[in-house]
């Protein structure tokens, strides 16, 4: 089966350096011009910038520039470093808008840096509340930016507007209350000219929703719930009041289809995590996919990849957007390798389940059914002496960004083979505290198991190659027309594989573990890729003449 | 400094009438134990989950909010002994004056926000437990009087001023302001130009008597940040804007069109700098000039 390249000649623009809708300086050199919608919309044509966390509105995370390829990746070099000042997990992926870098700091802070030579233009420090609840470190994931202005997510749960040029606040609006147990990591999407953020928070017994603001104002235009309350369709999939508490939180930065007008965005588990006693029913829209009205908010369709999930299995994932061809005829799909380690290709129009398969080890479903459903195994439920299934709870993949290449029609993901002990505990609600209703470990010590990438291929869902991985990954895959797959090991190892085979072409050890995302950019002519590892920003290049 | 500290020892924040006993409530018992109600709460919590057998595998803060600790040392003693602390422990990272800055790389204490505690009771923790992940170490060995007593030293170094005490009117400056379109270059709560410093919380930053100077002696003291450069490239153009950025081998300005811009010093003929401000001298009366320094000490950000 044959993969489209749904951006064709694009590929051809890789290394033109400039957009007609930008500036440049008399020596060449790119200057920040304002990032217009029509700009993000299009940004394959300019991929030397890095507009949005995931690179694209589709979400693919693969870079059209090729002037690292195959032949010659064995001679890259470190260009620059940037080293971040406060240590916790570095989870940012930066934005680059011509020749200038945007990178996100722990806990909720952002420098723009120039994208030759990684010195700072200035930076910006949000000032935190005490008392901040947080279930898993202090970490930002990066901005998103529409004109001149920048949108970052901030552990206190607000949502902050920040000039892309001096830095100064220019609007901060509270999303939601952090002393709830509500907090912000995720970078926004923007959406025309409104930015869309999820909320993070599950631990603590939160009812997950979706925003939209007015970009210039910061005033709220549209807020949808993930988990319904009484009268909305969905809300009787939830014993009782146990919707109150529901969690599902939306942690991660959804995609945009522009022809379609539609929001998609992944929900995460219900609350309590691991005692699925405390609310009875498939537990909507937990564990899902939302596909959202551009312009409102309203759910137009949804898909539960794990219903009533008692395993910690965040639909928390990228949805990936590509068109693929199926029995001969061009389809709109979404690519969903899902934390519970069932690869999903889905209609993106309808949310129409096409094919579903396993991509990693898994003993908790016999299969999916004809509409994607998974067919349960027995006993697969936590209990209070521990059920061991697998996936683990923190998934057979988990957040970190695949990647698709419209080259080799492949999903190139992250991925994880183990299993873990999960136990069922009986929890009150109160709020502000961990809610989870259980606890879950690992058998044996990680290296028993293995991790890889795993390139699975759109259409079939079969896994094509993989590239073990000793013991495990905390990294995102990026994809460049270079014919390359970028990721990084636990160990410290940041390294290209060939697109086709999953040969290792180059590897350098950093001596630090990633979790964060690689992505690539270019400045006077040459590619960049970049890795954020230990606390440290890496960008490597071809040598120059 | 007087004057502060004899507000603050009126505030509710000084002592009450309850405070002998307080001083003992707030957890004087053991060493460390203090502020307190919300850590020993945090704990309570974890230890509540464990008890049911939980197998916690997420990290952070799981605080529960309970009531805040008051600070039981605030009297004008209680600011010499936090300042002789300070000395003592912060000046290395800190700075002398508590303003920070790049030599020292410790943040500026003085603006009255801190970038991991908002309450007295958050920088009683800070100081005792330190920031993790930084080089902000705890106190753990002083005693609970002692970090209080830092504490309200630290509520000193912030520009605690009664704007309305000062001889001119906050509103008439705003008009000023206005009037002299000092947006144009300042930007006040997320509106205004690049061109010079961001005043959104200028009042809590500087002192009237500063923010005075500041208005009729603008080239006193120019910040780094806001040097004009000049640079000639080797064609012997010329590229004129303020100095956001400096190092051994690059130099970064916006330049008059509010552009970003970096050059290499190796490619360029001549760097000069003007060590001048490029705020133009308005000729003001002493009222408008009141009225001006009353609306920039009332700038202190929109959550105060």
């Amino acid at each position: 089966m044959r993969p489209i390249d749904w951006i064709g000649a694009a590929l051809f623009l890789a290394t033109a350096q400039t957009a007609p809708a930008q500036e440049a300086a008399a020596d060449g050199m790119p200057l920040l011009s304002p990032v217009t919608w029509e700009r993000l919309v299009n940004s394959d044509d300019e991929p030397h910038n890095w507009l949005m966390y995931h690179g694209a509105l589709h979400g693919q995370r693969f870079s059209r520039l090729d002037q690292i390829d195959r032949g010659n990746v064995e001679r890259l070099e470190l260009k620059w470093a940037h080293q971040i000042r406060q240590l916790d997990r570095n989870q940012t992926t930066p934005l680059v808008v011509d020749g200038v870098m945007f990178i996100t700091e722990s806990p909720s802070n952002v420098t723009a840096v120039d994208a030759a030579t990684g010195r700072a233009y200035w930076r910006y420090e949000h000032p935190l509340p005490d008392g901040i609840r947080l279930c898993c470190g202090r970490n930002n994931r990066g901005v998103a930016i529409l004109g001149e202005t920048l949108y970052m997510s901030t552990n206190d749960a607000h949502l902050v507007a920040i000039d892309a040029r001096s830095g100064s606040l220019l609007w901060d609006a509270e999303v939601a209350d952090h002393m709830k147990g509500y907090s912000k990591t995720a970078a926004p999407l923007v959406v025309g000219d409104t930015v869309v953020t999820g909320i993070a928070g599950g631990e603590f017994g939160i009812r997950g929703f979706i925003d939209g603001y007015d970009a210039a104002t910061g005033e709220r235009r549209w807020r949808t719930y993930t988990v319904p309350e009484p009268g909305e369709p969905g809300n009787e999939t939830w014993a009782g009041d146990s919707w109150r508490t529901g969690g599902a939180p939306t942690w991660l930065t959804g995609v945009y289809d522009a022809e379609l007008d539609l929001i998609y965005w992944g929900g995460g588990n219900p609350a309590p995590d691991w005692n699925g006693d405390l609310r009875l029913g498939d537990n909507l829209y937990s564990s899902s996919v939302l596909a959202l009205d551009g312009k409102t908010g309203e759910i137009v369709w949804h898909f539960q990849f794990t219903p009533h999930d008692v395993w910690d299995w965040d639909a928390i994932q990228v949805p990936v957007l590509a068109d693929v061809e199926l029995n001969g005829e061009l389809r709109k799909t979404m690519l969903w390798a899902n934390r519970n380690a069932f690869y999903y290709l889905l209609d993106r129009e309808s949310g129409q389940f096409l094919l579903g398969e396993p991509f990693a080890l898994q003993t908790w479903a016999h299969g999916l059914d004809e509409n994607g459903r998974p067919i349960l195994r027995e006993n697969v439920f936590p209990t209070t002496e521990g059920t061991t299934v697998a996936p683990i709870a923190g998934g057979a993949t988990n957040w970190w960004s695949p990647a698709y290449s419209p080259r080799t029609g492949f999903l190139y993901v992250n991925t994880f083979d183990a299993e873990g002990i999960y136990y069922q505990r009986d929890d009150e609600y109160e709020e502000g505290s961990i809610f989870l209703g259980g606890g879950h470990r690992m058998p044996l010590a990680a290296d028993h198991y293995q991790s890889a990438i795993r390139a699975i291929e759109a259409t079939t869902g079969k896994v094509r190659w993989e590239f073990p991985i000793t013991p495990r990954t905390r990294s995102g895959v990026l994809a460049t027309a270079g014919g390359l797959v970028w990721s990084a090991s636990v160990d410290g190892y940041f390294f290209a594989l060939d697109e086709e085979t999953g040969e290792p072409l180059w590897r350098i050890s950093l001596g630090a573990a990633p979790h964060a995302s690689p992505m690539s950019y270019a400045v006077g002519g040459q590619q960049r890729i970049v890795v954020a590892m230990g606390n440290v920003v890496f960008v490597f290049g071809l040598p120059e003449k | 400094m007087t004057g502060q500290s004899a507000s603050l020892a009126s505030s509710p924040l000084g002592p009450s009438p309850q405070a002998p006993d307080r001083r003992h409530g707030v957890g004087l018992t053991s060493r460390g134990g203090v502020a307190a109600g919300r850590s020993l709460t945090a704990i309570g919590a974890v230890a509540r989950v464990v008890r049911r057998g939980v197998l916690l595998l997420v990290t952070g803060a799981v605080g529960v909010a309970a009531e805040e600790p008051e600070n039981p040392y605030t009297s004008g003693i209680d600011v010499r002994m936090g300042l002789r602390q300070f000395q003592s422990k912060c000046t290395s990272c800190h700075g002398v004056d508590g303003t920070g800055g790049e030599e020292a790389d410790g943040p500026d204490l003085t603006t009255g926000r801190f970038q991991h505690a908002s309450t007295e009771a958050g920088l009683y923790e800070v100081i005792r437990d330190g920031i993790e992940g930084t080089s902000m170490r705890g106190l753990r060995r002083a005693g609970d009087q002692e970090i209080w007593q830092l504490v309200t030293y630290l509520r000193t170094l912030s520009r605690d001023v009664d704007v309305a005490s000062l001889p001119g009117s906050v509103e008439a400056g705003r008009a000023v302001f206005e009037r002299l379109d000092c947006g144009r270059c300042h930007m006040v709560e997320g509106r205004g130009g690049r061109r010079g410093p961001d005043l959104s919380r200028v009042g809590g930053r500087r002192g009237p008597d500063e923010l005075a100077e500041d208005l009729t002696e603008p080239n006193a003291e120019v910040a780094p940040r806001w040097w004009t450069v000049r640079v000639t490239r080797a064609d012997g153009t010329v590229v004129e804007g303020l100095r956001m950025g400096e190092d051994t081998f690059n130099l970064r300005i916006m330049d008059d069109e509010e552009r970003l811009r970096s050059f290499a010093k190796a490619s360029l003929r001549s760097v000069e700098r003007e060590q001048k401000s490029t705020m133009p001298a308005e000729p003001l009366s002493d009222a408008e000039h009141d009225d001006l320094v009353a609306y920039l000490a009332s700038l202190r950000g929109s959550d105060s």
